[in-house]
């Protein structure tokens, strides 16, 4: 942690940017969901039309159809979008750092542009059904054929893989070494012989997760990203940023809620029950802090702080936003406890599953414990 | 002020912290006498005394900090931070019927004065002569000091305002200058309890590096190492919070800065008190003791959380959109 001033962005630049992204916004309004419309795919079309605008990636390097900006520009948009009443960034942020830092220029040149516009869905296959938090319990292998890899195993929780076409997979490379080495990232395409989808239905009646499975697919060498047993690092990367608010687009997402939230209460004010307004003003906080450690954190990262474990804090405070927020939800939108579907209801339930996803908040406290504290380890 | 500059400034500070922080909890007259003189002759009340003030609010904040993290009895937060920024906020000269070294007045239950400025007491006055008191509506009163108050934090003065003695109005404060006053005084306000809380886990963790029990240091301990592990996540929120409301108050306008702050205060009521909780429980038995210095800490921070404003205050206040309000 710096004990020294931070440069949080110059406000008046910030600001314009914000004012040219009202300015778009007013013109190219938000496009209607269709009724039996897949969330994903409304999601998606929204993805090419922000980017159509020069919205995604802001700060993604230009060579790679990012606009060289930084990530505090980024925040700003994020922040905007939930003022707007907008749906969040593309949660593409985190798959697009990790293939900044490890694939080689041919596959940035090839991938990021395609990533960035929407061209190509991406789909994140780490999760199995015996290895979650625990990723040197992976199965998967990829064994080396000559030119080429051959993958055998199974994949769970890959995020709308059924609406994606390629899939950051994770799988070991060699069976006996130490899973810090042994573990190698590729990108699979999905349409891929061998490739098994299969749609797993959430608790809150989302098709989001699914099953992946993986029967003697070859994989070429080109396809492998970094080097054999750089995966473990490639994963370290990816869910240090999948624990940032901002990277996933989470931001904008929690801005939208509690502005409807604050919205209750100044319409309704006195009628809410006792103590709930109370709660409401500490979402806000919540989520008001949230924003300012994500842009303590980046303001850091700009710096040229490298703190890999501080990402788990990130994901805490993220977790402790969301579920707080969508807890006291339901409470100022009761009607959410009595529809089917309602889609806050639906919401709440996802919230629980932030303790769990990008590793469990109890694996995120013995990170922190051990490589924040430098406590001892226990025997 | 320069990175470098700012630096000196603040080990120069980290220096005088150490060297004078008080280990006990029975304070010593003579000494918190000599550890005020040695703060005088830093000459930090002149930071931020002139139109271009030479530290910004965000530097002001860290040595704030700074003075939280140590048991330290001077009034650097009343007489160094504060009331210097208040006078710089009624204008360069200092008006006539000022002390030399006015210190602030607050409330009777030490919140911001509202229109009732019949009550009050002087805040932080270890080698104050005078304190200004800020009412509701922006009026500065510059009144005089009595008897000494008794306090739950040991290590901070606190003296009654006579109430036979009317004091002197020095000045007004427009709506903006209000504002900014009190996103200033929440930010140093918080600044010292999120370094309070941020030093007492940080002893905490190192205590549960070498105390053994069952043969073994307790922090190998897991439930040991989530108590912890989430103290650190309550105080990076309230370091957070805290430093992006500083500088918000050199970069936003008043309005945005005063909710910033207010953000600030609110988390830091609930998350430091809880971290100081959590250190005294990994303490285990010392902790509970008059010797140890954790109840110092805990005063601090217990105090804190009602100072200025109540977590009740703000979450009713940030409950409803700005534009409502």
């Amino acid at each position: 942690m710096t004990d020294t001033p931070l440069e949080f962005g110059d406000p008046s630049d910030l600001e314009q940017l914000r004012g040219e992204f009202r300015g778009w916004l007013a013109e190219h309004p938000l496009p209607e969901r269709g009724a039996d419309e897949p969330l994903p795919v409304f999601l998606h079309r929204w993805h090419k039309q922000l980017h159509s605008g020069g919205w995604v990636g802001l700060d993604v390097p230009e060579e790679f159809g990012g606009r060289g900006l930084t990530t505090l520009h980024q925040v700003a948009i994020s922040d905007e979008l939930g003022a707007q009443q907008a749906p969040g960034v593309p949660r593409i942020g985190y798959l697009a750092q990790a293939l900044l830092k490890f694939s080689n220029d041919e596959q940035r040149g090839r991938l990021l542009p395609r990533m960035l516009a929407g061209e190509d869905v991406w789909c994140q296959g780490f999760s199995e059904p015996g290895a979650g938090s625990d990723l040197a319990g992976m199965t998967t292998v990829a064994e080396k054929r000559g030119d080429h890899y051959i993958v055998r195993g199974q994949k769970l929780w890959t995020s709308y893989a059924q609406y994606s076409n390629l899939c950051l997979l994770l799988a070991r490379t060699d069976r006996d070494g130490v899973a810090h080495k042994s573990i190698s990232a590729f990108v699979l395409p999905l349409d891929r012989p061998g490739v098994t989808v299969r749609p797993l239905k959430a608790h809150n009646g989302d098709d989001e997760f699914c099953e992946l499975f993986l029967d003697d697919v070859r994989i070429e060498e080109s396809e492998l990203i970094g080097s054999e047993g750089d995966g473990w690092a490639l994963a370290m990367t990816t869910v240090s940023y999948e624990r940032n608010a901002l990277d996933t687009g989470h931001l904008s997402k929690y801005g939208l809620l509690v502005e409807r939230l604050r919205g209750i209460v100044g319409e309704r004010g006195d009628d809410l029950p006792d103590g709930l307004r109370s709660e409401v003003g500490r979402c806000f906080v919540d989520y008001e802090v949230l924003v300012a450690h994500t842009r303590r954190r980046i303001a850091e990262r700009i710096a040229g702080a490298e703190a890999p474990f501080d990402s788990s804090i990130d994901k805490l405070l993220m977790t402790r936003t969301e579920q707080r927020l969508y807890e006291t939800a339901l409470k100022v939108i009761p009607e959410s406890l009595y529809e089917d579907g309602n889609e806050v209801f639906a919401e709440y339930l996802y919230s629980r599953a932030a303790s769990v996803y990008g590793g469990t908040s109890q694996i995120q406290r013995n990170i922190i414990a051990k490589r924040i504290l430098r406590l001892p380890s226990g025997k | 002020m320069e990175a470098e500059e700012f630096s000196l400034v603040r080990d120069m500070f980290r220096t005088f912290a150490t060297r004078f922080r008080s280990g006990t909890a029975d304070v010593d007259p003579a000494a918190l006498d000599a550890a005020q003189k040695a703060l005088d002759e830093l000459g930090l009340a002149e930071l931020r005394r002139t139109s271009h003030p030479a530290a910004t609010a965000q530097e002001c904040a860290l040595l704030a900090e700074e003075h939280g993290k140590q048991p330290l009895g001077t009034s650097t937060l009343g007489t160094v931070l504060l009331a210097p920024e208040l006078l710089r906020l009624l204008g360069d000269d200092t008006p006539a019927g000022v002390g030399a070294t006015p210190t602030i007045a607050l409330a009777r239950d030490l919140r911001f004065a509202g229109a009732d400025t019949s009550e009050l007491v002087a805040w932080d006055t270890q080698g104050a002569d005078s304190a200004l008191a800020v009412a509701a509506d922006g009026t500065v009163t510059s009144v005089e000091l009595g008897a000494p108050a008794p306090g739950i934090d040991l290590l901070r003065a606190v003296r009654a305002v006579p109430s036979d003695a009317p004091g002197k109005v020095v000045g007004r404060l427009d709506a903006d200058a209000l504002r900014r006053w009190q996103a200033y005084a929440l930010v140093i306000v918080t600044s010292e309890l999120v370094g309070a809380a941020g030093a007492f886990v940080d002893l905490s963790v190192e205590y549960a590096r070498e105390r053994r029990q069952y043969g073994r240091e307790i922090g190998s301990f897991q439930a040991v190492q989530h108590i912890l592990a989430d103290a650190t996540v309550l105080v990076a929120a309230c370091t957070s919070a805290t430093r992006y409301a500083a500088w918000s108050l050199d970069n936003e306008t008043p309005a945005a800065a005063l909710t910033a702050a207010r953000v600030a205060k609110a988390e830091v009521n609930t998350s430091a008190l809880e971290a100081v909780h959590s250190g005294m429980q990994v303490f285990g038995g010392i902790a509970q003791t008059w010797e140890h210095i954790a109840h110092l800490y805990l005063r601090k921070v217990r105090l804190g959380a009602t100072i200025l404003a109540t977590s009740a205050d703000l979450l009713s206040t940030l409950a409803e959109p700005e534009a409502a309000r």
